[in-house]
């Protein structure tokens, strides 16, 4: 699993945020971008020793200025299942249009139908595949 | 190509730039090194008291902050009484 997807997922989560210079931000995600850039919102900031608080309705952070990230542990599971879920519409749709155009289908499956005609049904998937 | 694959679902140690120890299962990566670990736990060396763990949950760790990663022996690693290892802890990189 990918750790953007993840991120993705905890869309509107609370997490902590640990930043390089020890400060740490409590908050609820607002957004994400691929930078690992991320907006909080009821943020609760604490200077690196810990002994300092300060609340904010909201903040923007660097993702390159980011340690790491504590998700709550339900997530996980959350987006595994949905991994699931998409591969299994993936392999239905790729199935039912591969005779046929169709538009039923919708963009994502039509593309990669495009890919794989040609080979066996793994062959095309995107390389991203091989990371999970 | 080196590639963090090999360590998908395995039990990992993760040391930081910060000094940090962090195990926990690998869930996930990228290409820049970014790690998913789940259900991890820090480990807090001492030279007064033995390894503290604290229970971290489901982490999502910067790749610019790991220096190391390395598969645990699980085997290895519950045989070990966790406290009664003394040992000073990995002072963090200053620059």
């Amino acid at each position: 699993m990918l750790p953007l997807s993840l991120l993705n997922a905890a869309q509107n989560k609370p997490m902590l945020v640990e930043l390089k210079n020890g400060e740490t931000c409590n908050g609820h995600l607002i957004n994400c971008d691929n930078f690992m850039n991320i907006t909080l919102r009821d943020v609760y900031q604490t200077n690196s020793d810990g002994d300092r608080f300060w609340k904010l309705k909201e903040c923007y952070i660097r993702g390159s200025t980011i340690k790491y990230l504590r998700i709550p542990d339900i997530l996980l599971d959350a987006v595994k299942e949905e991994q699931v879920r998409a591969r299994e519409v993936g392999r239905n749709t790729r199935g039912a249009h591969a005779g046929g155009p169709g538009n039923r289908g919708g963009r994502g499956a039509s593309t990669r139908g495009g890919r794989g005609r040609g080979g066996p049904m793994r062959g095309g998937r995107g390389r991203g595949r091989g990371v999970q | 190509m080196s590639s963090l694959q090999g360590y998908v679902d395995r039990r990992v140690l993760l040391i930081l730039q910060d000094g940090r120890a962090i195990v926990g299962v690998m869930a996930g990566f990228d290409q820049k090194s970014n790690v998913v670990l789940s259900d991890s736990k820090e480990r807090v060396y001492s030279m007064e008291e033995g390894v503290e763990e604290i229970p971290l949950g489901l982490y999502l760790v910067k790749g610019d902050m790991i220096i190391l990663i390395g598969e645990l022996d699980e085997t290895l690693d519950k045989a070990v009484d966790l406290a009664t290892i003394r040992a000073e802890p990995i002072p963090p990189i200053r620059y």
